[in-house]
């Protein structure tokens, strides 16, 4: 029977799977069912390359070797490792992730390949792309709506341009990292600045592709640079990114609720540095490099700087080169 | 006639010392900070034991060296006041012609190089350089370490400003320091490999006639006192150095 073409293979299946009805009694009283639709297989990414054995290697025997699932959650776990054998490089970067990592813990309800990705019926992931929210959505509803709200999300449903974030932009497909860690919060301000720093990106949605090298050049993106390659944990928390302008719910900076805008400033500072008065949010430069208009005072002083200390060390080291030569002539 | 001369009081030692070694403490734990982007800088911050802890030894060498300061100030404004010794740190006229003529001298244009009191117009230029610098680190510094309660009473933009002065005084205190003062202390052909005068105290004799005649010479009392001495000096403020008499 090895030799026959899927197309062959998936007939020879089907003549009992396509029997809706088909299915299984589990010890735990559950079923589960084994009916496969052939117009939803012959339509996904795999109907036209791949017979049912593919994924299922050793069903060919007839009776099918036993499987020992006790439930519905064992039984699910048994088809796994299917993915492995093709999608190798992505298959290991989810063991990576922080599901897997749920999943070892005997939380049945985080997701592996299938769950994302569907089985008889796998479409591309990303077509059109707000599947990719909406296939995360199942289990992060509250997010997903956030982030459909946001000026990401916005954007993308009016554009549908790729240049838009979606969930897996920033927190990757496959080897997802709990974003809760201090790890993941100190190089967050890098994920923000995969597409931030990108000038042509940026340029055409009016945005500054200045923002990152403008935080990382100031007191926050310093400490959160030097904490991000520390061994030890930071003892304090510094700013990232998202401390200001939000994570899934992020806004246009001039939006009447953002933590950014002016008149809210104020009150976004204070969560850091309690009791921050009026004046305190004017010590941060709203990522502008300082220029005559933009913090004069800044500008002014750097530049006082850049002239004295080439003139003042300049003038020091001539005088000593002065010295040495009189020295040397006078022997 | 013994051959040397005391050219620096106890206090004025302890004072360098301690000067010393909170200005490397605070280079050690600034530098990374400036420059966060080179390699070194987080070798530096994990060899200390992370950022947390660099920040606070900046801090408390920074607050040590606000007191030292403070106290400098403090003390040698009493003393001058007091008229317990004279003012001889203060930059006059004669260190403007000094200069020139050392110039000349070096250049060739002077026969002789200029003849110096206690203090030359290097020494004070140096002085004078680290009392303004150390008085813009201990402002700025403050203003870093207490941005809120600062924003109370003055504008924002003053943070920042203050950054920029602390960064920059600092890398230029650093270079003059490296290139410098290690010169005059430890290079220069005239005292290599080691001026030790500011750690035991004492001068030669044949350098103090080198370096300082006219103030050996007021010492052994072959001269009189010049113009801008009231009495015979000792530096910033200190009781007046005891010469060394035989």
């Amino acid at each position: 029977m090895a030799a026959e073409s899927p197309k062959d293979e998936v007939d020879t299946c089907l003549s009992c799977h396509g029997e809706k009805g088909t299915e299984k009694k589990l010890p735990s009283g559950e079923t589960r069912n084994l009916f496969v639709d052939r117009a939803v297989f012959e339509k996904s990414v795999h109907g036209a390359k791949l017979g049912c054995t593919g994924c299922h290697p050793g069903y060919q025997e007839m009776p099918h070797p036993e499987r020992p699932a006790k439930d519905a959650q064992e039984f699910r776990a048994g088809f796994r490792d299917l993915c492995k054998s093709c999608h190798f490089a992505n298959y290991t970067k989810a063991l990576d992730s922080v599901h897997f990592a749920a999943l070892s813990k005997g939380n049945s309800a985080a997701p592996f390949c299938s769950d994302c990705h569907g089985a008889h019926d796998i479409a591309r992931p990303n077509e059109p792309r707000t599947k990719i929210s909406d296939t995360c959505s199942g289990c992060h509803s509250g997010e997903a709506e956030a982030w459909a709200k946001s000026v990401h999300g916005e954007t993308l449903a009016k554009t549908n341009s790729a240049d838009v974030p979606v969930c897996t932009d920033c927190h990757k497909s496959h080897a997802i990292h709990d974003p809760r860690t201090q790890t993941a919060r100190l190089h967050s301000p890098e994920v923000c600045a995969a597409c931030h720093k990108d000038e042509k990106k940026m340029a055409k949605y009016g945005l500054s592709a200045k923002v990152y090298q403008t935080y990382v050049g100031d007191f926050h993106g310093r400490s959160a640079s030097l904490y991000a390659g520390q061994t030890k944990a930071a003892e304090k928390v510094i700013a990232v990114c998202t401390d200001c302008h939000g994570f899934h719910e992020i806004t246009r900076t001039d939006a009447a609720g953002s933590g950014v805008l002016k008149a809210n400033l104020q009150k976004t500072c204070a969560r850091c540095h309690p009791g921050a008065p009026p004046n305190f949010p004017a010590a941060w430069l709203s990522h502008y490099e300082p220029s005559p208009k933009k913090a004069p005072l800044v500008w002014a002083t750097a530049l006082f700087y850049k002239i004295l200390i080439p003139v003042m060390i300049g003038g020091l080291v001539l005088q000593i080169l002065l010295h040495l030569w009189r020295v040397v002539v006078n022997k | 006639m013994k051959g040397y001369v005391v050219r620096f009081s106890l206090r004025q030692r302890i004072e360098h010392l301690f000067v010393m070694i909170l200005f490397t403490l605070l280079v050690v734990t600034g530098f990374p900070q400036k420059f966060y982007d080179v390699g070194i800088s987080q070798a530096i911050v994990n060899a200390v034991g992370g950022l947390d802890r660099v920040r606070w030894i900046h801090r408390i060498a920074g607050i040590l060296f606000s007191v030292a300061t403070v106290v400098h100030i403090a003390v040698a404004t009493l003393i001058v006041l007091l008229r317990r010794a004279g003012l001889t740190m203060v930059p006059t006229k004669q260190d403007f012609k000094d200069s020139i003529r050392q110039i000349g001298w070096y250049l060739g244009l002077a026969a002789e190089p200029a003849r110096f009191d206690r203090y030359d117009y290097r020494q004070k230029f140096e002085y004078w350089g680290m009392v303004i610098g150390s008085l813009v680190m201990v402002a700025t510094g403050l203003i870093l370490y207490l941005p809120v309660p600062f924003t109370r009473l003055f504008p924002g933009e003053l943070v920042p400003v203050a950054l920029v002065a602390h960064s920059n005084e600092g890398l230029m205190a650093f270079l003059v320091v490296i290139t410098w003062h290690i010169y005059n202390a430890h290079l220069s052909p005239d005292v290599f490999p080691f001026d030790t005068a500011i750690f035991t105290g004492k001068i030669s004799r044949e350098r103090m006639h080198h370096e300082h005649p006219l103030e050996l010479a007021r010492l052994e009392g072959e001269s009189p006192a010049p113009p801008h001495t009231p009495s015979q000096g000792a530096g910033s403020g200190t009781p007046p150095a005891p010469a060394g008499n035989a």
